[in-house]
């Protein structure tokens, strides 16, 4: 028997340096990576990757190889949730299968700290006029410009109005003067879960995740998560982000709100007709259109006495300095932002808010009409929230890991953890997150 | 002479493997050792020589404590588990009886899902208003928060590896108990042994081989899971299921500490190691 068994102590053996081979790549780069000398040839096909699904972008991939015979762009789709985790395992593979990506504006300077982005400084004065003043500053990182601004974004309260009206609650307006608390919201969503037919009365579209978030401890004056000249000292135990999280934790808690629904699941408790009140971006403004219930777009609520506060910002555009097809990567990346054709068709298919001010004034006006009369009021809520309440995600080369962390503090503040204890911990966590980076 | 013309013909037939072992294990292996006693600062740049200090970083870091934890008492809970609904489950697949190759079939399927798509079907099932409630209300029973639970999630991970998993290592019990002698089994009937003495006391003893294989392999898998945390939990609640290999990934490519993650997999090598030490000198202690 024991000399039959040595089958396993290979198979052992092979597991065992599987685990190990599995954990080990190339380290990452110095911080700053040089422009690249060589621009690479003039024609052939350069890839790009992003989040969204391929027909979102193929609009603008067909009008630049309209314009640029000789280049094709091969776009590949790795979705959100795996996003992050998987760029930058191939950026510091230095994988020169990536020419262009989609990258998130906090997370700028980690991404250019670690060399994982062309210096496009050159472009600065034409992105100075052309994108807002917060997309041109987020894009920046040790006064270098890393990526261009491709969308900006915000948030509004989608409402169920049909639901609404049997429970007989007025609905909010779309009258940014006349915005809803947070207060009132969960008010009207229990009645609507009362009797109005909705199971749920609230909904995040993305219950776990910072950029919703981050509006409600805003609101209430708990700041960003973030403090420091260096942006590495966490701030996530002051009374505003204490406040907003015993709200948010017990919206959960008293069935306001589901656990257990996560990622792509959220949209469509919304679209069919299971919640009152939904918090969701300018993307779903023509995703619900397809739904078959009523309903209607509003600002997106404060806490009482608060202020109101909105998030901002989207995906950017950077070149990998790995690639060796920096010429036609800059070509395309300047065309899908820069160019207020090219920026413009990146936003047909999905509905999102183009970064380009010139693309934008043709762009925000049609939103009232993105889903019929559903969405009247879009474009002044967009207009309104970009001037007024936008307040953009903290720039910090640590934002990467505070992302990570505060994550997983919202999962576990969700499931019911103590929302003051939970803060705690995450003070901890960001605190040893960051040793390694400071 | 013929003796080494032998030998250096068996070395070229064996040169790609022993190549692929060396480039794609091997050498990795290594780099991951070496590159655990280094260290790289985000804001300074270069890469520094740490000694042992990510080893008591992680040590002294209470996630990666009670990751430590976790991946053990899951160990313990799931791989018996497994291993005796296995057996169970050969057992009652080998006896003569009417569709049993069709439940057998059944059994096996699961196998055919990928892990990411197995993830997502209990997703669906586990969800507060998913199928799982479902039934528990059909039976007059109270809904459960199952992954949302601190206390739940491991037995919930366990139920969703097992439905993967079980399947796949009878397969190698069902191979097992068929080489066992008719005539032995004859011979135990006509001495009117029960069923439960019959498996207990001939069966077992005699599929010892395959099952100590099984025990072993799965052991080793299960300190592996990583698609289903990723998918399901992100190790929450409160890192209640935040498993080794899933810390060593967000450590390396969420947080993006590789150095640190590269200490953390030389630590899981070391425990599936030992684990499996322990597990062969158990077993061969009952010869």
């Amino acid at each position: 028997m024991q000399r039959k068994l040595f089958v396993v102590p290979a198979a052992v053996l092979a597991a065992a340096l599987l685990v190990a081979g599995c954990g080990s790549s190339g380290s990452s780069g110095s911080a700053g990576a040089p422009a690249a000398a060589d621009s690479g040839p003039a024609s052939g096909t350069i890839t790009f990757t992003g989040t969204d699904n391929a027909e979102t972008y193929q609009p603008v991939i067909k009008a630049f190889e309209a314009k640029n015979p000789g280049i094709k762009v091969a776009y590949t789709q790795i979705p959100f949730d795996q996003f992050n985790a998987t760029m930058q395992q191939r950026l510091s593979a230095k994988d020169s299968g990536i020419d262009v990506y989609t990258v998130d504006e906090p997370r700028v300077s980690q991404l250019a700290a670690k060399g994982f982005l062309t210096d496009l400084s050159d472009l600065d004065d034409q992105v100075k006029t052309k994108v807002s003043a917060a997309a041109y500053k987020t894009n920046h990182f040790r006064d270098k410009l890393w990526s261009l601004p491709m969308w900006n974004s915000t948030q509004f309260l989608f409402y169920n109005k049909t639901a609404l009206a049997k429970a007989k609650v007025p609905p909010p307006t779309a009258d940014p003067q006349q915005r809803w608390t947070w207060e009132q919201v969960e008010a009207a969503g229990r009645k609507a879960m009362q009797s109005g037919g909705a199971k749920y009365g609230l909904f995040m579209e993305q219950p776990e995740a910072y950029y919703q978030l981050q509006p409600l401890a805003e609101s209430l004056g708990g700041g960003s998560g973030i403090e420091g000249d260096d942006a590495l000292t966490p701030a996530v135990e002051t009374d505003g982000w204490k406040k907003a999280m015993q709200w948010y934790g017990a919206t959960f808690a008293s069935g306001l709100s589901p656990r257990g629904i996560g990622g792509f699941q959220t949209g469509p408790v919304f679209s069919n007709g299971q919640v009152a009140f939904f918090v969701g971006g300018p993307w779903d403004l023509k995703i619900f259109g397809s739904s078959k219930i009523d309903w209607g777009v509003a600002p997106l609520p404060y806490f009482q006495g608060g202020k109101p506060v909105t998030p901002t910002g989207s995906w950017s555009l950077g070149i990998n300095p790995a690639s060796k097809q920096q010429g036609m990567a800059r070509k395309f990346l300047e065309f899908a932002t820069l160019d207020a054709t090219g920026n413009l068709a990146t936003t047909s298919t999905t509905t999102i808010i183009p970064a380009n001010l010139e693309a934008q004034k043709q762009y925000t006006p049609k939103m009232d009409a993105f889903s019929g009369a559903k969405t009247a009021g879009a474009a002044a809520i967009t207009a309104y929230e970009s001037e007024h309440t936008a307040v953009s995600r903290p720039v910090s080369v640590g934002y990467i890991q505070f992302e990570e962390v505060m994550g997983k503090a919202f999962a576990d503040i969700r499931n019911g953890t103590n929302p003051d204890t939970r803060l705690q911990e995450a003070t901890r966590q960001l605190t040893d997150a960051w040793k390694s980076i400071k | 002479m013929k003796r080494r013309g032998q030998g250096l013909i068996a070395l070229a037939f064996l040169a790609p493997a022993l190549l692929c072992l060396a480039v794609l294990r091997i050498v990795p292996a290594i780099s991951a050792v070496v590159e655990s006693f280094y260290t790289e600062s985000l804001l300074r740049g270069g890469r520094v020589f740490a000694g042992l200090g990510n080893y008591t970083d992680l040590l002294s870091n209470q996630d990666f404590r009670q990751s430590v934890g976790v991946t053990l008492l899951f160990t313990v809970l799931v791989n018996p588990i497994q291993v005796v609904v296995s057996f169970l489950l050969a057992v009652l697949f080998t006896q003569k009886a009417a569709g049993a190759r069709l439940w057998r079939t059944l059994v096996i399927l699961p196998i055919a899902t990928p892990p990411a798509v197995s993830a997502v079907i209990w997703s669906v099932i586990y969800r507060p208003d998913g199928l799982a409630n479902g039934v528990l209300e059909r039976l007059g029973l109270p809904a459960q928060p199952f992954l949302t639970s601190s206390g739940q999630v491991l037995p919930s991970l366990i139920v969703l590896l097992s439905w993967i998993g079980v399947g796949y290592w009878m397969l190698f019990l069902i191979a097992g108990i068929q080489e066992v002698p008719v005539e032995v089994r004859e011979a135990a009937l006509l001495d009117g042994a029960s069923a439960w003495r019959r498996m207990v006391s001939v069966i077992l003893p005699l599929v010892r081989r395959p099952l100590a294989f099984v025990l072993v392999a799965d052991t080793v898998s299960n300190l592996l899971v990583f698609a289903p945390v990723q998918i399901l939990t992100k190790g929450g609640p409160n890192g209640n299921s935040n498993l080794l290999m899933y810390d060593v990934y967000t450590r390396a490519y969420a947080i993006g500490d590789i150095h640190v993650a590269q200490a953390e997999v030389v630590i899981l090598v070391a425990l599936t190691l030992a684990i499996v030490a322990g597990q062969f000198r158990l077993l061969r202690g009952d010869q």
